[in-house]
């Protein structure tokens, strides 16, 4: 899943199609960027954690499926919608189109987005029941219903992360960030790859946010007329005491 | 009198400590009232706690046949595979599954909704009451509970979409050792009838609220079901309870008169949104010493010891009509009969020592009535100089002397009340006289009074003082005789008589001697 921040929905494509077709050259729509995150098994979506743990009181009764092996009982993030993978240019950018981000099924869709300050979001409520979204710590984006099917618009302020969460769900959370320099934002998909497409030739950087932040090292990318391949982006590494699956 | 004054003191008392007990009773009553009711209820809460989540534990096992499904396994994987649009051939697939598999479950256990979800989240197929959530690309996976399932964890939660929602999820495999192709997710709404299933299963009174509003409840038969909507008014309060924030448990709340309700949050993410369920007891204080009457019901009344209360009632009742009888109808008769025998001539004159009390003084004032009634009509006194005629050769005035003995009271210029000393019995011990041979009292005919009959006039006159309830301590004959020889000789001095007679009488109750010089 893509978000652009100019407005257009581009098409995820898959990681072996990217490799083979930035060997070759392109016209001139520009060059692609493609690459993959890996490590992001070891993330933890904050929101799970909080609600494993017994204090928090979030269910009677939780059990694991001892067929599940532990690898996946990890309660890593749904990268696809949770991590945004963001090109930096070295200019800063005006804000771009409004971005629709909905409201549902528990969470937002994105989770996670960066975009250049001053860019309107408009928050789509697709539940059958009401929302009441707010910033934390924003008094311009304070606490209001948004009703079925009803729409609620916001512009990032300025640069930094903002979170938003929702006062009739605990469980959403959502994170903004505020980046000048950002020239695009995508998300991988389920096996982290990710790709920029219709790149003008330049240098960049190539960096990966989860749950408002920076996570993983930015990766530098000089663009000419063709494809180019960005190494992998480790975002997580496992935790030193070793982790655990619950 | 005083038995009956002093029955009056017992039953003015009892009629106190009675409603001593009463109010004691009544505080000790609603303390430990109090007390069972928070037993009560906490054990309730408790109940309901375990049957919910036993509820949600019976409702995970359901979910596994879901789970083990291989057609919906099988679909799941596949719509995982892909984040484009649902393919409508999964959808089908899985929801005939689900409906089949639905009709196995027992009516009381049966799911409002059941989810079929992906990888991600998406809703991939779902059956039963699914209007809670939009049709535009509809998911769940951002419920911890169905990132739970799709991590390889069965748990339950209570989520608030619109209404509360019981859910459990677990996770769909399509092989053993392998990545969960999805999840199902079971979802029931918390309503009346819910309520009820969960009231018939504890035997409490629960009403379900969040966002400040009852949105389900259910009682026993015989509770007052209307009552628990009370529990609205005090979910503000509620809120400021330390236990109810801290614990998740409140105190024993009081709520209008006879309503008591322990209120204990729902588990889940509606925990932090401030639902739960109050479990309520109907309370019975006794506001007064006669709330008794009013909480007590016919097995109360029946338990009671009937003739134990008749008893006490009647025994105090005859109790008190013996001590009246005895000392106020028995006088009164008694006087009766002698103002009657005075009316028809029978005695001239009443007997205060017959009488006790109030009456003996009565007949003393009607006897010196009498006197003064008959010496204004010229008939004849009882007064001293009826003495005078009796023992004869009394002087003219000032030829006789009233006086007192010491320690008999003083003598004051009072009319004389007069008393045959024939009327005064001798039953008491008396202090006794010199042991001597000692001639007989002094006869009112008998004209002369030497000393040696002065025994005999100490002898009656302790008599007398103690028919009059005086005090005869320390009275001695000595003294006695002091005094007389005193008075015997100022008389003689004085009226130059021969000799001093000496006659014991009553004078205003007490005893007293009269001194009557004899010239010849």
């Amino acid at each position: 899943m893509v978000i652009p921040v100019q407005g257009r929905l581009r098409r995820r494509i898959s990681a072996s199609l990217l490799l083979a077709m930035s060997l070759t050259s392109i016209g001139a729509l520009g060059a692609r960027v493609v690459g993959s995150i890996s490590g992001y098994i070891h993330l933890e979506n904050p929101v799970w954690v909080e609600s494993k743990d017994p204090k928090s009181r979030s269910y009677t009764f939780r059990e694991m499926v001892p067929t599940v092996p532990a690898q996946y009982r990890k309660l890593s993030p749904y990268i696809p919608k949770e991590v945004a993978i963001g090109l930096f240019g070295t200019e800063a950018q005006k804000p771009g189109a409004p971005i629709t981000v909905r409201v549902g099924g528990g969470r937002t869709t994105p989770v996670m987005l960066v975009a250049p300050p001053g860019t309107k979001i408009v928050f789509h409520n697709v539940d059958s029941f009401e929302h009441r979204l707010y910033g934390v710590g924003m008094k311009e984006f304070g606490p209001s219903n948004t009703g079925r099917g009803a729409k609620r618009e916001w512009t990032i302020p300025a640069a930094g992360t903002f979170e938003i969460r929702d006062e009739l769900a605990p469980s959403l959370r959502m994170w903004v960030r505020g980046e000048p320099n950002l020239m695009e934002a995508t998300y991988p998909n389920a096996k982290g790859e990710y790709s920029f497409q219709n790149v003008a030739p330049g240098e960049y950087e190539v960096q990966a946010f989860f749950s408002g932040e920076k996570v993983g090292p930015a990766a530098r990318v000089k663009l000419a007329n063709r494809d180019v391949g960005v190494p992998p982006i480790v975002v997580a590494t496992p935790k030193k005491d070793g982790e655990k699956s619950d | 009198m005083l038995l009956s004054r002093f029955w009056y003191a017992i039953i003015g008392i009892a009629l106190g400590a009675s409603l001593f007990l009463l109010s004691l009773a009544a505080s000790i009553h609603n303390r430990a009232m109090r007390r069972v009711l928070g037993e009560g209820l906490s054990a309730d809460s408790q109940v309901v706690s375990a049957v919910l989540k036993d509820d949600a534990r019976t409702r995970a096992a359901h979910l596994i046949k879901f789970a083990v499904d291989g057609t919906i396994a099988k679909a799941l994987n596949q719509a995982s595979q892909s984040t484009g649009k649902i393919d409508p051939g999964h959808r089908d697939t899985i929801e005939k599954a689900l409906k089949k598999i639905s009709q196995d479950i027992p009516p009381d256990q049966a799911f409002d909704a059941v989810f079929a979800v992906d990888r991600g989240g998406r809703i991939i197929g779902a059956i039963g009451n699914v209007s809670t959530h939009g049709t535009e690309e509809p998911e769940l996976g951002g419920h911890p509970v169905v990132a739970d399932a799709l991590h390889g964890f069965v748990r339950d939660d209570t989520l608030v979409w619109g209404r509360l929602h019981r859910i459990v999820a677990r996770p769909v495999e399509l092989e053993a050792g392998g990545a969960p192709a999805g999840a199902v997710i079971g979802a029931r709404i918390i309503d009346d009838k819910f309520a009820r299933e969960l009231s018939a299963r504890s035997g409490a009174a629960i009403a379900f609220y969040v966002s400040g509003s009852r949105t389900a409840a259910a009682a026993p038969e015989g509770f007052p079901k209307t009552s628990l909507d009370q529990i609205v008014t005090d979910l503000d309060k509620v809120t400021q309870d330390p236990d109810y924030l801290e614990k998740g448990r409140s105190g024993i709340r009081e709520i209008g008169s006879d309503l008591a309700v322990q209120y204990t949050r729902l588990p889940g993410e509606a925990y932090s949104l401030g639902a739960g369920y109050a479990v309520g007891r109907v309370s019975t204080p006794v506001t007064s010493i006669f709330g008794f009457l009013d909480a007590a019901d016919d097995k109360d009344k029946e338990s009671v010891s009937w003739p134990l209360v008749l008893g006490v009632a009647f025994g105090a009742l005859a109790l008190g009509l013996i001590m009246s009888f005895l000392e106020h109808t028995v006088p009164l008769r008694k006087f009766a009969r002698e103002a009657t025998a005075l009316a028809t001539g029978k005695v001239d004159h009443l007997q205060p020592s017959k009488f006790r009390g109030v009456y003996r003084r009565i007949a003393s004032d009607l006897n010196d009535g009498i006197d003064k009634l008959a010496a204004a009509q010229g008939g004849v006194s009882r007064k001293a100089a009826d003495l005078g005629q009796v023992l004869g050769d009394l002087p003219a005035t000032p030829q006789m002397a009233a006086f007192a003995v010491p320690d008999s009271g003083p003598a004051d210029s009072a009319p004389a009340t007069t008393v045959p000393i024939s009327a005064l019995s001798t039953q008491r011990n008396l202090p006794t006289p010199p042991s001597r041979n000692l001639p007989n009292p002094p006869s009112r005919g008998k004209p002369v009074q030497s000393e040696e009959d002065w025994p005999g006039v100490f002898e009656q006159f302790v008599q007398t003082k103690i028919q009059c309830g005086e005090n005869v301590e320390g009275f001695t004959y000595e003294r006695f005789r002091e005094t007389l020889i005193r008075n015997r000789e100022a008389l003689v001095q004085q009226h130059g008589a021969q000799e001093v007679r000496f006659a014991v009488y009553v004078k205003d109750g007490r005893a007293a001697l009269k001194a009557s010089p004899v010239r010849s």
